[in-house]
């Protein structure tokens, strides 16, 4: 193969890899935060992709405004699931808060099929649609904007959680909610928080992506899937691993498709995020300790 | 471990539905629901695993319809492609599920998060695609027809009837077999998990490889499942088998009832009636409609419909009769 | 000499930053009842989930007959002849009081799925034996009569009862105490003093970890002391009540040795 076309492997590799990273460190942030594994998460990315779409085709709205309102908007319905589906949840259980989020995430997908279109959308492009030539491969600018977006999403949110105070809260949080609790932190307002950033984090993937991918009901499906491997790569805990475990994921999909060999056809392709997810759990279940397995 | 049955009052219950179950087919208006009774049989093998493995494992398993599927296309190609006998198949398939489930099973509940439920729609996802996709075994998107009948003996069941007694017999051996296996040493250690791990565990019980037991048992249930629905339609395609599939079941499951094993039959039952009844007429509602009643039903009742009514129901005969005893 | 059922060797336990167990060498001689005592803090539930297996040590290692239990997980501990009870009890409040005393006897028995699937013969035998040997110990704790009560309806005092019946249906040869006292009231606590001893007639060694000094020292035939992790002071209980670094220790803590 010919380097220009590896290069462009590996860009699309690391494009879909900085979606699944922005997506992985949504879910880290509310489990780091609250324990609970969101299933929406990946609908929240749809949201964003197809609210900016219609804000822009049905309403006429510029695509930065477009784009803000469906981040805000995003940011909502990750606020009200919290609040109706999880804060009121009586003697919830692990079990139970998992299937309200996936309850919660087939509705959304439900609802954005019936009352928008079932039809992929492409909201417009940030800065045109002319491939930029480098070294032999075919660069969309929109690729640009997605890994972009993803690195300083990144830096912002490192800087977010070490150096201010809303931020460390959060990580206070995450390492204990009672020893958050003695120090004046409310739990549940720091839940409230997560939700609403993990979902506008969504949102803002799922706007810079669909361009690029285009959007569809059922978007989130596969895009939660993938974030969720790269969250599990950074072990539910740690940013930066979710961060460059998503990458991973992309990259280890694109060229699987590109080395086109035997089992592993394009079709397939959505399959390596599985193996990969057993792998990685194969894995961290041989290291971790009994101890951390127990307590 | 004496009795069959917890009490009189489920004798009578079980009594009840072998009534039904023996009427149904005879009666002149009801007799159009037999093809829907068959169908809940069937569903309801599935959903007990399912409710076990929750009430259980306290995980969700979003992929019992991929042991299903597996179930189905294994008896399926065996028996019509390569003309193994339909029983033998049906054991092979539920063999080769197991084996499965449990490689599935074992670095995930060895774990301590909550990977089970995002492993699994991957699972149900991949194997989708795989039994559209391999069309040399599975016949692509248009399946396999001609699946040869069960049969002993020379007898093959083939008439509605036949095979409405024979699913039905599975379905309550199966939930007979999984109350004997509650009320159990092993149901013990199960209950035990349930009610306090780090108890459980202080009593010798090892955790994970009962989880990964009820995980590799709710495979095997959803394979013999999959095999009577393909000796029941005679043809098989993978629509029944993808993710959606598995969603209707885990509101089947969470209808019926964390840990309940007669939940499971209730669940699947309602949720099978409503999907037929209502769904049909709405066409895409159904996804909004599932998704309203898992959020719901969880966030008022946690330990699932059934179980909850079950227990609103024990607390207020417990009132009327002022005892301290619960059975 | 009579041999040591428990030892620790250089026993260390951190947490991040925090040292729990600092470098602990103890030695529980078989067949007594030995106190785990020390001001709040000292890291004595630390250290008995170090025995039980719950945590892993940072350096250093538990013995158990003699051979160091390394990273061997709770639930084979038991299996061993460990078993403890739960300071916040911990009960099962899914099946009745005697079936939480057969969950005991889980590791004193063997049949399992197939046998039970199936009704076979060697289900019923092997349960009529657990049976029979959980209303024993339900009936040595004195609980016989609420044998098909649900636990939860139970008050404090007889819960804990029943978790000591539930361990000790696990036939262990070392039996760990959690805080047996906490709660109960005075009556409460003679019965259970009295059960602790029968308990060690029975040949059982025993190791409790309280706060209740007439407790200990009623029926402590051996103490260990800790403070800020490290072992301070071991001996009898009179020794003990007269050691000054004991009183120190607790001293700058509200509780008094008397």
């Amino acid at each position: 193969m010919e380097t220009g076309q590896f290069l462009q492997y590996l860009v699309s590799g690391l494009t879909m890899g900085s979606i699944y990273a922005l997506v992985g460190l949504g879910f880290t942030i509310i489990f780091t935060v609250t324990g609970i594994i969101n299933f929406a998460q990946g609908e929240f990315v749809m949201l964003g992709g197809m609210l900016s779409y219609i804000l822009f085709t049905s309403f006429g709205l510029p695509s930065g405004l477009a784009i803000l309102l469906s981040v805000v908007a995003a940011a909502l319905v990750g606020i009200m699931l919290y609040l109706l589906g999880i804060r009121t949840a009586r003697k919830a259980s692990a079990v139970s808060l998992v299937v309200i989020t996936i309850g919660a995430s087939i509705f959304i997908r439900g609802v954005a099929g019936q009352i928008w279109t079932r039809d992929p959308v492409r909201p417009p492009y940030f800065s045109g649609s002319e491939s930029l030539s480098f070294a032999g491969a075919y660069i969309q600018p929109q690729v640009l904007w997605i890994m972009g977006t993803a690195l300083v999403a990144m830096i912002v949110l490192h800087v977010f959680f070490s150096y201010t105070m809303l931020g460390k809260a959060l990580k206070a949080c995450a390492i204990s909610r009672a020893a958050a609790g003695l120090v004046g932190i409310d739990a549940r307002a720091m839940a409230l928080i997560a939700f609403a950033l993990a979902a506008a984090l969504g949102a803002i993937a799922g706007s810079v992506m669909a361009p690029h991918t285009t959007v569809s009901y059922e978007s989130g499906v596969m895009l939660g899937l993938k974030g969720f491997v790269a969250a599990a790569i950074g072990g539910f805990k740690s940013h930066t691993l979710a961060f460059f475990g998503g990458l991973l994921v992309g990259l280890i999909e694109s060229l699987t498709v590109a080395a086109n060999w035997g089992p592993f056809q394009s079709e397939y392709a959505d399959a390596v995020a599985l193996i990969a997810l057993l792998i990685i759990l194969l894995i961290r279940s041989r290291r971790l300790s009994t101890e951390e397995r127990a307590s | 471990m004496k009795a069959i049955l917890r009490n009189k009052w489920s004798y009578l219950a079980f009594g009840a539905l072998l009534i039904l179950l023996a009427i149904v087919p005879f009666t002149p208006r009801l007799d159009d629901y037999t093809m829907l009774m068959t169908f809940i049989a069937i569903n309801t093998m599935v959903t007990v695993g399912l409710c076990l493995l929750m009430g259980y494992t306290g995980q969700v398993s979003l992929g019992q319809t991929a042991f299903y599927g597996i179930g189905a296309y294994v008896s399926a190609i065996l028996s019509k492609t390569y003309g193994v006998n339909p029983w033998l198949a049906m054991l092979i398939a539920a063999a080769a599920t197991g084996v499965f489930a449990y490689v599935i099973g074992f670095p995930i509940f060895r774990l301590r998060g909550n990977y089970l439920a995002m492993a699994t729609l991957g699972l149900v996802l991949v194997v989708y695609v795989l039994f559209r996709e391999l069309g040399e075994y599975t016949g692509g998107p248009d399946g396999m027809a001609g699946i040869p009948y069960l049969s002993i003996g020379g007898l093959a069941f083939k008439s509605r009837l036949a095979k409405y007694f024979l699913v039905w017999f599975f379905c309550l051996a199966i939930l007979l077999v999984s109350q004997n296996i509650i009320r159990s040493r092993t149901g013990r250690a199960l209950r035990a998990i349930h009610g306090s791990e780090p108890a459980a565990e202080s009593v010798g019980i090892d955790l994970s490889r009962y989880k990964i037991k009820i995980f590799v048992l709710s495979a095997v249930y959803a394979s013999i499942a999959g095999s009577l629905f393909v000796h029941t339609l005679r043809s098989v395609n993978p629509q029944p088998f993808g993710f959606m599939a598995s969603v209707m079941i885990v509101t089947m499951a969470v209808v019926g009832g964390l840990a309940s094993i007669w939940g499971a039959l209730f669940g699947t039952a309602v949720v099978r009636i409503l999907s037929n009844e209502v769904l049909l007429r709405f066409g895409g509602l159904d996804i909004i409609i599932y998704g309203v009643i898992l959020m719901i039903v969880m966030i008022l009742v946690p330990q699932g419909l059934f179980v909850g009514l079950r227990d609103t129901y024990e607390r207020w005969r417990l009132k009327r009769t002022r005892k301290g005893a619960v059975t | 000499m009579s041999s040591s059922i428990l030892e620790t060797k250089g026993l260390y336990k951190a947490f991040g930053g925090l040292t729990a167990v600092d470098k602990v060498d103890l030695s529980v001689e078989s067949g007594k009842i030995t106190s785990v005592i020390g001001p709040n803090g000292a890291g004595k539930t630390t250290l008995f989930n170090l025995i039980a297996g719950v945590y892993m040590p940072t350096s250093g290692e538990v013995l158990f007959e003699g051979k160091p239990l390394g990273k061997t997980p709770p639930y084979r501990r038991a299996a061993l002849g460990i078993a403890r009870t739960f300071q916040n009890v911990l009960l099962f409040d899914n099946m009745t009081a005697l079936e939480n005393v057969m969950t005991g006897q889980h590791p004193r028995s063997r049949y399992g799925f197939f046998e039970a699937a199936l009704r076979l013969p060697k289900a019923h035998r092997e349960e009529e034996t657990i049976s029979l040997a959980a209303k024993r110990y339900l009936n040595l704790v004195g609980l016989g009569m609420y044998a098909d009560r649900n636990p939860l309806s139970l008050p404090l005092g007889q819960q804990k009862l029943l978790t000591v019946a539930r361990a000790l249906a696990t036939e262990p040869k070392l039996l760990l105490l959690d805080e047996p006292g906490a709660g109960l009231n005075a009556l409460e606590k003679q019965s259970l003093s009295e059960l602790i001893r029968r308990i060690r007639d029975m040949g059982i060694t025993i190791v409790l970890v309280e706060h209740d000094m007439d407790l200990v020292m009623g029926i402590a035939e051996w103490v260990i002391v800790l403070d800020s992790g490290q072992k301070i002071a071991e001996g009898t209980a009179s020794q003990i009540q007269r050691d000054k670094k004991v009183i120190a220790a607790y001293l700058g803590d509200e509780e008094a040795v008397e």
